[in-house]
């Protein structure tokens, strides 16, 4: 289960992560607080000119994450056709697939690990509230080392259910793919404790 | 505390292996995913705070850039979609299921779970889902509204489905289902 | 009665790129067959490929003239598959409906179903099990309902996949004695020699490849002087 990180780097990948996360926000801020065809139109460019700048391979993986939105385009468009309302319709459709293309190029071009970082970060001012940054850390990786765990152990199961029926099961597996996380959680639990517990947070 | 974070982290990685499991297609076209339920039972099993947590630290993750939605979907850019609201609204729904579940102790678990389900998982869940849905396709929330009542059938389908999985847990592991158990985590 | 046939045709598997099995062509007919090999030699890959759980990349498996991975229906009923891990293997929360299960799914009404597992159960002197949480079982107790769950199908041939992992010595020989007195054909996948001395075939995988064919006699010893030279102890 790989990240959404794009490789080989480009250009783009070098630029700290927290600038990029800033420099969303305000572009997506101003594509929703200037609503006109201008400005959408002007953002949508420069997100195409940013993705090519990056190499034509790049700009083609670019188009590739955009398609999940097809569906609400056809649909936003034919209301907008049957509403005899083009310019309203092309207006959101520009701005929906620009915030989208905006966002997606920052998640193409910083690693996990500084997404992660930065999150951590912005947990900062929750450290009074109770919260231990070192429990967060923990729960992230181990988050991460569990997901292939589950994901092999619901192919077995999967695999099980075939060995004795013709049908899918892809429900009724869902009862021993809890109770294994339930257990997994308490012996790994019994473990962390064996060995020192979560470091206190100060 | 070894124990609550090691259960939220694990049940965040179950809703993420739940994310890769085909969708099921409806008669009426509509497909639905295991993934949901996921999310209603870290509040049924769970309840309010750790499920929250959880689905809360799932959704940072999959924000961070693993492809952890159903579908494969991932990162920054599910903010910027029209499904944004239910994105924002999973950990909501998570913690109103939970919260539903641990007020009705005296109701017998699958009754519990089926109402904490329908209420903080479907009731809950749409109203950040269909606000979201309105703002990024510019329409009226009625309009967003009618947009995803196709998907009722199927979430009723899942809340029941959750109810009957919870039960079922709590049948055979009654001190891990937290909601209820009242064992400290 | 003739003994089912398996007639393993050029099977081979990959997956990404990685060969996992290569050519794999044998029949087999006899009605106890042990498949041997190191961990990671591609046994346990082949064992999922006779009961027809995966597609092989290329060649198929056909026993008494069924391909097995494409029929499923007439498969089920004909081929069963103990797994390693009882834990990966039950699905429902009661021990009643974990064996019900199959029986439906072959066929039986609720009613046939509910009798037949009662029969199986009461073969295995379990039957107050009947209600009982699958969750409250040992480790060796899980493995006897799995193969309950099986046998209560009334396959042909039974696949066995390292079937003592992790069972304590008392419960390997009284599984050890029930698997002897199976009347179907049983394979059993094993990297224990021991296990399957009085066997009437062997097979013995490695590498993804068979490496030899034939009596326990024949090809045990060579598997043996096979793994000494492999753990540098000649």
């Amino acid at each position: 289960m790989l990240a959404l990180t794009y490789s080989p780097p480009t250009r783009l990948h070098a630029l700290s992560a927290p600038i990029k996360l800033v420099g969303l926000c305000a572009i997506t801020t101003a594509l929703f607080i200037f609503p006109t065809g201008w400005a959408s139109t002007i953002l949508g460019g420069a997100a195409l000119g940013l993705y090519a700048a990056m190499g034509i391979a790049f700009l083609r993986a670019g188009l590739r994450t955009l398609y999940g939105l097809w569906p609400f385009v056809v649909v936003l468009g034919l209301w907008h056709a049957w509403q005899d309302d083009w310019d309203n319709g092309i207006l959101i459709i520009v701005r929906l697939i620009t915030a989208v293309a905006f966002a997606n190029l920052v998640t193409m071009t910083t690693p996990l690990q500084d997404m992660i970082a930065c999150l951590v970060r912005l947990l900062h001012p929750f450290r009074r509230l109770g919260l231990n940054p070192n429990a967060v850390s923990l729960a992230i990786a181990m988050m991460i080392r569990f997901i292939p765990v589950f994901l092999a152990r619901a192919d077995q199961l999967k695999l099980a259910y075939r060995a004795r029926s013709h049908r899918s099961g892809r429900w009724t597996i869902l009862f021993p793919l809890a109770l294994g996380m339930l257990d997994d959680a308490d012996t790994v639990a019994e473990a962390l404790r064996a060995r020192g517990g979560i470091t206190p947070k100060d | 505390m070894e124990k609550a974070t090691v259960h939220i982290a694990l049940f965040a990685a179950l809703i993420a292996a739940l994310g890769l499991i085909p969708k099921l297609m409806l008669t009426s076209g509509v497909p639905i995913t295991a993934q949901s339920m996921g999310i209603m039972m870290a509040g049924t099993i769970l309840g309010a705070k750790r499920g929250a947590a959880a689905v809360a630290l799932f959704i940072a993750l999959t924000l961070a850039g693993l492809p952890l939605l159903s579908g494969g979907r991932g990162g920054l850019g599910v903010l910027a979609g029209p499904s944004v609201g239910f994105v924002v609204g999973f950990p909501i729904a998570a913690w109103a299921t939970g919260w539903i579940m641990e007020r009705l102790h005296a109701l017998p678990i699958s009754i519990a779970a089926g109402i904490a389900a329908t209420v903080g998982g479907i009731i809950i869940l749409y109203i950040p889902g269909v606000a979201g849905m309105a703002l990024m396709l510019d329409k009226s929330i009625s309009q967003a509204a009618l947009l995803i009542t196709p998907f009722l059938p199927g979430d009723v389908i899942k809340a029941v489905i959750t109810a009957l999985l919870t039960q079922a847990i709590f049948a055979a592991r009654p001190a891990s289902v937290f909601s209820r158990s009242g064992s400290s985590l | 009665m003739k003994n089912p046939h398996i007639s393993i045709n050029q099977v081979s598997l990959s997956v990404g790129g990685r060969s996992i099995l290569c050519d794999i062509d044998a029949q087999l007919s006899d009605r106890r067959i042990g498949i041997v090999g190191r961990n990671g030699s591609g046994k346990s890959t082949l064992a999922r490929c006779l009961c027809g759980l995966i597609k092989p990349t290329s060649g198929k498996v056909i026993l008494d003239g069924i391909d097995i991975y494409a029929d499923r229906k007439q498969a089920i009923r004909k081929i069963g598959i103990l797994f390693q891990n009882p834990d990966h293997q039950i699905i429902y929360p009661t021990v009643g409906e974990e064996i019900d299960f199959g029986l439906r799914q072959i066929g039986h009404t609720a009613a046939q179903a509910r009798d037949a597992t009662r029969q199986i159960l009461t073969r295995f002197d379990t039957l107050n099990w009947l209600d009982r949480q699958t969750a409250s079982l040992s480790q060796g107790q899980k493995q006897l309902l799995c193969l309950m769950s099986i046998l209560a199908m009334e396959p042909d041939v039974i696949v066995l996949d390292e079937p003592f992992s992790g069972l304590d010595i008392p419960t390997r020989r009284i599984l050890g004695d029930v698997f002897q007195s199976l009347p179907q054909t049983v394979i059993h996948i094993t990297h224990d020699p021991e296990a399957i001395e009085t066997y009437d075939q062997v097979l013995w995988l490695g590498a993804g490849r068979i490496q030899q064919i034939g009596s326990p006699s024949q090809v045990l010893p060579k598997f043996m002087d096979a793994m000494m030279i492999a753990s540098g102890l000649t």
